[in-house]
């Protein structure tokens, strides 16, 4: 999600990494290939599908990145050993490469960088290889379907929560994601615009942060000092955000019940099991559960599909979700993310309480 | 000419020193405090402007969280002000940052808890996590000075695998689950002031003293302006860089020990992308790439500025559109704003 900053010095080198694995074609050289072993079922008619993985460092991704072998077993999908770009869309394209080389006849990535990825998506079209994104929509190119959660559902779900427990009046911050990926986009938007609509009364404090969770902190523990009563909180990634906001609430003396007038409303997404065990423990009060089981096993049944020579139309689906034509004939699958509370953290269909 | 650095032509500030006391005084000692002091007019002008925009800017607790939030960057540029000067690189201390905590509290923390399964006494976590960042350094040192590998690229190298070797064990999972011993210096507050300040100011008073006034420290200035010449003086250049390598990650790892008690976690990602933010407050601060210039005085200078203009912006509310370009812009100016009163041509 966040665009990491390593910048151009270990980008170049790490390139050239990728870039001479990929020179030997037919070899299983795939770059830093993580959780191997998927590709144990059966085939299924329509032949191989390569699946690249944004990255291995935050527990959401993790989470996708188990979920993914497991789902192709259950569909019966020949999945090819998966490739991680590290967040880094030079080696997404030369992954992709790679997996064609390989014989993938349908290729599922979640490109985090959502404008460089079109070249690729046009070469892969112009090789009839059907693509499936996963969490963002390309900024242009050809993909067969997109499969996201509706992240701008994401920014009003809190604004709604918050708004109401605060009962319209006090002063929220907001960690925004990275402007430069669409999902921080999607969710700061809709968070600034439901707020000015519906809750006048409250005062947000957007503070950028990259999806680092040291700035989250930084920006915190100041505006804390600046505006002492702050009574809301809303992140944008629970996985980076909350352990340092919960610290720091911590040593403020503010980490206390919804009970007491000092509490600190806090709204998450992501919904990791860290968050529904803080929402347990009256640390934190919701989270928008993003859905990684379902992220996988739609990204693989539409490859699968893909295959099978389906079209899809736009309109309701029947696993809860619409899909939606966003312009050009491109369809996204909006899957449902539901807000968890205390009142159902411990319903057993939310994937944060599957894991492990 | 100056009794602080061995060589001193470059030492940042130049012999003008600062407007209005600018003669260079009769004591070689006070020309020397005044090239430290090319930063202080930005400082200076940075602390107006903040007050200017929020009343709340000066107040001791805000100032306070200043400091703490810039604790664990500033031990970063200690150890790279020390390793440039000595004509050196470390590129891989912010995986330092992350690795020497991951391993110290994996290796410590029960399996169900993302940890290495290994369970040893939670009283071994910290001496663990130090005990990696010197030997990460000696590995980078080994590999530098024995096999005569460019410091460059073998830091590149290991700033890569270090992360690759945390992602690894950890299996790319933040660590939440900490012993009580990791969260306490990056929290606990000793005579009202938080425990890393007084760590980071320690540690920077040896340093500017050890480099200032004893010998060992001086030979980094010789080593790093002209290492035959320092060989031919008698000096044991590769013993002395090798420490100098081994204190560098010493220093990273009590960053990334601070960093984990006061965030509360050891994040996957811990310390990525630190090292360009190191490099720039240890540049601005008047520490040369080129090694045997500079001071760490200046380099600690070049902290606070950064820190400082990070507040601010938070403080005014600049939006996320606008706030790269806005902070880049204005440690443009304060670079400008030390060459135009320092009077003195950067390198």
């Amino acid at each position: 999600m966040k665009i990491r900053s390593s910048a151009t010095l270990v980008g170049l080198f790490a390139v050239t990494l990728t870039l001479s694995a990929c020179g030997s074609s037919d070899t299983t050289t795939t770059p830093s290939a993580s959780a191997g072993s998927g590709s144990a079922a059966a085939p299924a008619g329509g032949g191989k599908v390569g699946i690249d993985f944004p990255r291995a460092d935050s527990d959401f991704w993790n989470s996708y990145n188990k979920y993914a072998p497991k789902m192709a077993t259950d569909l019966g999908i020949d999945l090819m050993p998966p490739t991680n770009s590290q967040n880094d869309v030079a080696k997404l394209v030369s992954n992709t490469q790679a997996m064609v080389s390989q014989g993938a006849k349908a290729i599922v990535m979640a490109p985090q960088d959502t404008g460089a990825i079109a070249t690729t998506l046009d070469q892969l079209a112009s090789k009839n290889i059907p693509v499936v994104t996963v969490d963002t929509r390309p900024d242009k190119g050809k993909t067969y379907m997109v499969v996201r959660a509706d992240n701008r559902a994401y920014g009003e779900k809190a604004c709604k929560f918050l708004g109401d427990q605060l009962k319209g009046k006090g002063k929220v911050v907001e960690f925004q994601g990275s402007l430069s990926s669409v999902n921080g986009r999607d969710r700061s938007e809709a968070f600034a615009e439901c707020m000015k609509a519906n809750y006048p009364g409250i005062t947000v404090f957007a503070e950028p942060t990259e999806w680092e969770g040291p700035k989250a902190s930084a920006a915190l523990q100041t505006r804390l000092t600046q505006h002492p009563d702050i009574n809301g909180i809303y992140m944008q990634a629970g996985g980076v955000f909350l352990a340092p906001t919960l610290q720091l609430l911590k040593s403020k003396n503010l980490l206390v019940p919804p009970t007491d007038p000092k509490h600190v409303f806090i709204v998450s997404n992501d919904g990791i099991p860290q968050e529904f065990q803080a929402i347990r423990d009256g640390q934190i009060d919701a989270t928008v559960s993003q859905p990684a089981d379902l992220y996988a096993k739609w990204a693989l049944t539409y490859a699968k599909a893909a295959l099978e020579g389906k079209t899809f139309a736009p309109g309701k689906t029947d696993h809860d979700s619409t899909i939606v034509d966003v312009g050009g004939g491109r369809l996204e699958d909006q899957l449902p993310a539901p807000l968890v509370t205390k009142e159902n953290v411990d319903d057993p269909n939310l994937w944060g309480n599957q894991v492990k | 000419m100056t009794e602080t650095t061995v060589a001193s032509p470059g030492t940042p500030g130049g012999s003008q020193g600062s407007p209005g006391k600018a003669r260079p005084g009769p004591s070689g000692f006070r020309i020397a405090r005044f090239r430290d002091l090319a930063l202080v007019p930005a400082i200076l002008l940075l602390i107006v402007v903040g007050a200017l925009i929020e009343p709340a800017f000066l107040s001791a607790d805000n100032l306070t969280n200043v400091l703490q939030q810039q604790t664990e960057l500033s031990l970063l540029v200690l150890a790279e002000a020390m390793i440039l000067i000595a004509g050196k690189f470390d590129l891989s201390l912010e995986s330092t940052v992350g690795l020497a905590p991951a391993l110290g509290v994996g290796l410590v923390i029960p399996a169900a808890s993302n940890g290495l399964g290994t369970d040893w006494p939670t009283t071994l976590g910290i001496p663990i996590c130090l005990l990696i960042g010197v030997l990460i350094g000696a590995f980078n040192g080994l590999l530098i000075l024995r096999f005569k590998l460019s410091a460059f690229i073998v830091t590149l190298g290991m700033l890569i695998v270090l992360r690759g070797l945390q992602i690894g064990f950890t299996g790319g999972q933040n660590l939440f689950a900490l012993p009580e011993s990791f969260l306490y210096l990056g929290n606990a507050r000793w005579l009202g002031l938080p425990a890393s300040i007084w760590i980071c100011g320690i540690a920077y008073a040896i340093g500017i003293l050890a480099l200032g006034y004893f010998r060992h420290g001086r030979s980094i200035y010789a080593i790093g302006g002209n290492v035959d010449a320092a060989r031919a003086a008698g000096v044991r250049t590769d013993r002395v860089v090798w420490i100098v390598f081994m204190i560098g990650g010493f220093l990273a790892a009590l960053s990334g020990l601070l960093m984990t008690g006061r965030l509360g976690s050891v994040a996957a990602a811990q310390g990525d992308g630190m090292i360009f933010t190191v490099f720039a407050a240890a540049v601005i601060g008047g520490v040369s790439l080129d090694g045997g210039k500079g001071t760490l005085f200046g380099a600690l200078c070049g902290v606070l500025v950064l820190g400082l203009i990070n507040n601010i912006l938070t403080l005014a509310g600049v939006s996320a559109q606008w706030i790269q370009a806005i902070y880049g812009g204005i440690i443009l100016i304060a670079l400008m704003l030390a060459r135009v009163t320092s009077g003195k041509a950067q390198d």
